[in-house]
């Protein structure tokens, strides 16, 4: 060891360098402005096009816009999903879903089942938030789709935009399917934009 | 078009050659162009094409281009000719087939989402296929759904004017239930004449339909076709043995579908005449029975009076203990058992095995004692063999058919589509003898009303009409002279004129039928419920036999005496040995040779010859209280015989009455312990069909409840007796039928055998025949007015198919005895009315419905509904050779009240 690198050693540990040269970055960071934000009181802005949890849509007049088609149980990757159809008697000739299920946890929230609806009742939402201690509570059943969505409309609305699935109130009526009546019922009216 | 030459077993057909796509083919002269290529490998699309009928060339995809004509032609409807040069591939003919989609599509509703044919569309797939995304004018019809009919839903806006549904009912079931209609501006598909669609509903519409025009009301909206499970399997309901494939979803079954679709489309006349792999009624919509909720899925015990649900360890324990005890104290003779021929052979086989070697009894039986058992016996005592010598190919290429106390269309629906064939496409004579105005009488060449009851007399008129006429064959006489004479001698006194009387015949109508029948190279008889279910059921199957022998139709090809099974495995049930006389492979019980065989591969000694006892036998000991424990699989004497037979006072005698049942069932509601059995669609197993056809029957979804394959409650029964059954499966059963009986799965394939009665005819015939054409006395001499006749309906299989909800709703339980319109004017009757019905054994109270089918001066009632008890109003008589009771028809009065 030269003479010259001794005293520089011996320089450095008698002036502490290694800790002034650590505590640089400290002090440089005091002055700047934080990068995080403190979680649960500060909220971050989320993009419309996040995909959140899944949930289900109503029209303006509170129809339910699933038809039990099932296609969103067949394009999802990680079978979460699980619909079971039936005769809606309520109204002439509608299916509808009378059971859905999708298994949150098993969902790798890819936005194939929102892409493969013809009637746009799916729609992701920005709400993440449903951690719990109870596991059984994150299968959510049809009540709770329509419940997320319904609180989450706006934000289902703005996925859908986001991602050139549905224009607006207006367009999006075009979306909706319009049934042939029952020979004992009186006759339906043709939709406007099909006449 | 007709019959196509190439598969005329009559015609030679010209060979041609043609050239598509450059390469040379060689076809058969007459077939269309879309046969020929589609037998070179090539798969051209077209939506209204299906092989079974005639092409029809509406859909306008199966276009081709040949050479020397400027526009594409439609292959389906055009002929192949010599020297034709077509082009099959192409982009000129790529865009004239994507136009055809387009113009579908332009009118079609595009509401794939509900559709019930999602995902399984023909038009889809085109639309897929042919890159269709835009439609430049799209409108849609708004055609309301037609959903007046209980069974199938019209959307006429997803039609795409086909006609297959049109076609298959007219040409290939020959109802000719639906025809095109102009309403509304568009071509809609309606039942005839515009009204509620009232058909037989056996759905093959449904299944050819390439889009979702019809659909099933049972599952509609229910499923889309990616979420099920598809098994195929063997249906249950009769001895026709149609493959089905049942759709489940988990555990419940969603749908059942056919082979027959528009899927496979591409086939040959040839294919047909074994199955169009169609379906009748049953099948298709019997099916809610099976994850239907009057299920058993518990055991349930007797307990002061009461069923109460036990664990299957208790069940079995108590079981064992109580058989264990009965053998103990009042020796094996005290337990007998019957089991149904709705189960598969593996279980039936071991049922006697489990009845003869842990048993140690011979008092066993199954329901093909019923009336099967009279055609067995006969035809084993004649020519050898226990089953029908024909299949369904020698039914539809016959050139003569008899049927004979058949209502074919109604108990065996796709064997009658067989012989709708045999008319149809091989133009053969068709004779039809009947008590009822069957459906397949309306279709036939020479229909015959015959009065009820007087089936065997029928068949001497045709025995000495041959003989009077000289239509024998020499050959088949000549070799047994002897035989001959005393067949002679024996119908020497049979006067055509006082049968004439009798029948309902005239004389005439004797000559003319033995003509037929003697004339044609390939006859069959096909005898059913009219002499198998009636007295003299085992001499009239004889006689049969005697007509077919002098006329040389005896072992030659295509030619034989048949019958239909009711049940899907009453042959089985034969074979497999489940008969007082017979073991397995019909050997016989009492043969040394046999038993010496069977005891050293069971490894148990058998019991007596003496102590064997068919269902009657039973029943009588039962009552008398010799049997003290009866093991019912299945089965249910208590709701099918008559109260005459007092099987209620029998049973309530017994010290032990297991009922193993999927259902609870009238006999199980008295039993002292029911087993819940599990139905055919949750085990795995073979079923053998009335042509002798081994056919699989797969398990499509786990047992219901605690509900167990009737195989497993046997094996576990017998090893808590004591045996050591080591049966894991039933593949393990079939290792061991295998061994015992080779060659009886023979790949499903039943082995052909000519059958030969050379040694019936050379001993002991003449001595047998003499009594045969005794002018006997009618049974049950018309003492009344009126014939009351049971039977089965259309939508009906025993007492199974009432639990199934959708043929309820298409065929509920009237309640009603159905009568000839000119006898309810007569009696100054109408619809609902009440009458009083009188028999020799009682009386009761029931309204009147009229029914065209129904003669005049007889009336009818479904036998698979007690509601009333018109059964308790039957005598019964009980066959001296084979045992089978017969208690299907008597003489009643009616009276209005």
């Amino acid at each position: 060891m030269s003479v010259v690198a001794l005293t520089k050693k011996i320089l450095q540990a008698a002036l502490f360098y290694e800790i002034w040269d650590a505590m640089k970055v400290t002090f440089r960071h005091m002055l700047h402005r934080p990068m995080t934000f403190q979680y649960p009181r500060e909220q971050r802005t989320i993009p419309d096009a996040h995909r959140g949890a899944l949930g289900l849509l109503r029209y303006d007049d509170g129809h339910e816009r699933c038809v039990g088609c099932d296609l969103c149980e067949a394009a999802c990757p990680s079978h979460c999903i699980k619909v079971i159809s039936a005769e809606d008697t309520t109204r002439p000739l509608q299916r509808y879903a009378s059971e859905f299920y999708i298994d949150i946890t098993k969902c790798v929230f890819c936005g194939y089942c929102v892409e493969a609806c013809p009637v746009n009742a799916l729609a992701m939402t920005k709400m993440y938030e449903y951690s719990t201690h109870d596991k059984r509570s994150l299968l959510f059943d049809k009540k709770r789709l329509y419940d997320i969505g319904e609180r989450h409309l706006d934000d289902g609305k703005k996925y859908l935009y986001a991602h050139n699935q549905e224009k607006n109130v207006e367009q999006s009526r075009e979306y909706r399917y319009y049934f042939p009546q029952s020979v004992q019922k009186s006759t339906q009216p043709p939709p406007k934009h099909l006449s | 078009m007709g019959l196509k030459p190439a598969t005329n077993p009559d015609v030679e057909a010209v060979r041609i050659e043609l050239s598509i796509d450059g390469k040379s083919v060689t076809a058969q002269d007459g077939v269309s162009l879309y046969d020929v290529i589609s037998m070179t490998g090539k798969i051209i699309p077209a939506m209204c094409y299906h092989y079974t009928f005639d092409p029809f060339g509406s859909c306008g995809m199966c276009l081709v281009m040949q050479e020397g004509k400027k526009a594409p032609v439609r292959s389906c409807t055009a002929k192949a000719a010599a020297g034709m040069v077509i082009r099959t591939e192409g982009e000129d003919l790529f865009l004239a087939r994507k136009k055809a989609v387009e113009k579908h599509l332009s009118v079609h509703p595009l509401d794939c989402p509900v559709c019930d044919a999602d995902g399984h569309c023909e038009l889809q797939d085109m639309a897929f296929q042919h890159g269709v995304t835009n439609l430049a004018s799209a409108k849609q019809k708004f055609i309301p759904e037609d959903t007046r009919s209980p069974v199938l839903d019209f959307n006429m806006n997803r039609c795409i004017a086909c006609a297959e549904c049109i076609n298959v009912c007219k040409d290939v079931l020959m109802i000719d239930a639906l025809q095109f209609m102009k309403k509304g501006g568009f071509n809609q598909v309606v039942a005839k004449g515009d009204l509620a669609l009232d058909c037989e509903f056996c759905g093959d519409c449904l299944a050819v339909c390439p889009v979702g025009a019809i659909t099933n009301k049972f599952s509609k909206y229910l499923y889309k076709p990616w979420q099920m499970k598809t098994t195929t399997t063997t249906c249950n309901y009769c001895g026709d043995g149609c493959q089905l494939h049942l759709e489940t979803k988990d555990e419940e079954v969603v749908r059942v579908t056919s082979p027959l679709s528009w899927k496979n489309k591409w086939g040959d006349r040839s294919e047909t005449a074994k199955g169009h792999g169609g379906l009748c009624v049953r099948g298709r919509f019997g099916f809610e029975n099976l994850d239907s909720k009057s299920r058993l899925t518990q055991p349930l015990v007797r307990e002061g009076g009461q069923l109460v649900q036990k664990p299957w360890l208790d069940t079995m324990d108590l079981l064992v203990g109580r058989f264990t005890e009965i053998k103990r104290q009042y020796g094996a003779d005290a337990i007998a058992g019957l089991v149904t021929a709705r189960c598969t052979n593996e279980e039936l086989y071991l049922f006697q095995k489990l009845m003869r070697t842990v048993f140690g009894t011979n008092q066993l039986d199954s329901s093909a004692r019923y009336g099967h058992m009279n055609f067995v016996l006969a035809s084993k005592h004649a020519v050898g063999l226990g089953r029908t010598p024909n299949d369904w190919e020698d039914l539809t290429k016959a050139k003569a058919i008899i049927l004979i106390g058949s209502n074919i269309t109604e108990t065996n629906p796709l064997t009658a589509v067989r012989i709708k064939e045999a008319m149809r496409v091989y133009k053969a004579q068709v004779v039809t003898l009947d008590s009822a105005i069957t459906n397949i009488a309306k279709l036939a060449s020479h229909p015959f009303l015959i009065k009820p009851g007087t089936e065997g007399a029928v068949i001497d008129g045709l025995v000495r009409a041959t003989i009077d006429q000289d239509l024998v064959d020499e050959e088949a006489v000549g070799k047994h002279p002897h035989a001959f004479e005393a067949l002679k001698n024996a119908v020497a006194d049979v006067s055509l004129e006082r049968l004439a009387a009798q029948t309902g015949l005239s004389v005439e109508a004797f000559r003319e039928i033995a003509a037929i029948f003697a004339e044609s190279t390939r006859s069959i008889i096909l005898c059913a419920e009219g002499i198998v279910r009636r007295t003299n059921g085992y001499q009239n199957v004889l006689k049969l036999m005697d007509l077919a022998w002098i006329t040389g139709k005896l072992g030659r090809t295509g030619c034989g005496v048949n019958t239909v099974t009711e049940e899907p495995n009453e042959q089985g049930a034969v074979d497999m040995g489940v008969a007082p006389e017979f073991f397995p492979g019909q050997a016989r019980f009492d043969d040394p040779a046999a038993r010496d065989r069977f005891a050293r591969a069971w490894e148990a000694p058998l019991p007596p010859t003496g102590s064997s006892a068919h269902l009657v036998e039973i029943l009588k000991r039962c009552k008398s209280g010799q049997i003290k424990a009866l093991y019912v699989l299945g089965e249910n004497p208590l709701a099918t015989l008559p109260a005459s037979m007092e099987v209620r006072a029998g049973l309530e005698r017994l010290e032990l009455l297991v009922v193993q049942d999927p259902f609870l069932t009238d006999t199980a509601k008295m039993a002292h312990c029911v087993l819940p059995a599990c139905t055919y669609a949750e085990k795995d197993g073979t079923f053998t069909n009335l042509e002798g056809r081994v056919l699989r029957v797969r398990q499509a979804m786990d047992p219901l409840g605690e509900s167990l394959p009737d195989w497993h409650i046997m094996t576990a029964l017998a090893n808590a007796m004591g045996c050591r059954w080591e049966y894991q499966s039933p593949n393990d059963i079939q290792a061991e039928i295998m061994k015992l009986l080779p060659g009886y799965y023979n790949l499903g394939q039943p082995r052909k055998v000519l059958p030969v009665p050379d040694q019936y005819l050379s001993a002991g015939y003449e001595a047998e025949v003499k009594a045969r054409y005794r002018p006997t006395p009618l049974s049950g001499e018309r003492t009344r007015p009126f014939a009351l006749l049971m039977g089965q309906v259309l939508m009906h299989s025993g007492k199974l198919s009432t639990q199934a909800s959708g043929l309820i709703t298409i065929a509920p339980n009237t309640g009603k005895l159905r009568m000839n319109i000119q006898d309810m004017e007569r009696l100054g009757l109408h619809d609902g009315v009440k009458v009083r019905l009188i028999s020799d054994r009682g009386s009761l109270q029931l309204g009147v419905q009229p029914d065209q089918s129904i003669a005049p001066g007889t009336c009818f009632f479904p036998e698979h509904f007690n509601e009333p008890p018109v059964k308790d109003l039957m005598t019964v008589s009980v066959d001296a050779t084979t045992g089978v009771p017969s208690f299907k028809q008597i003489w009643v009065s009616i009276e209005q009240v």
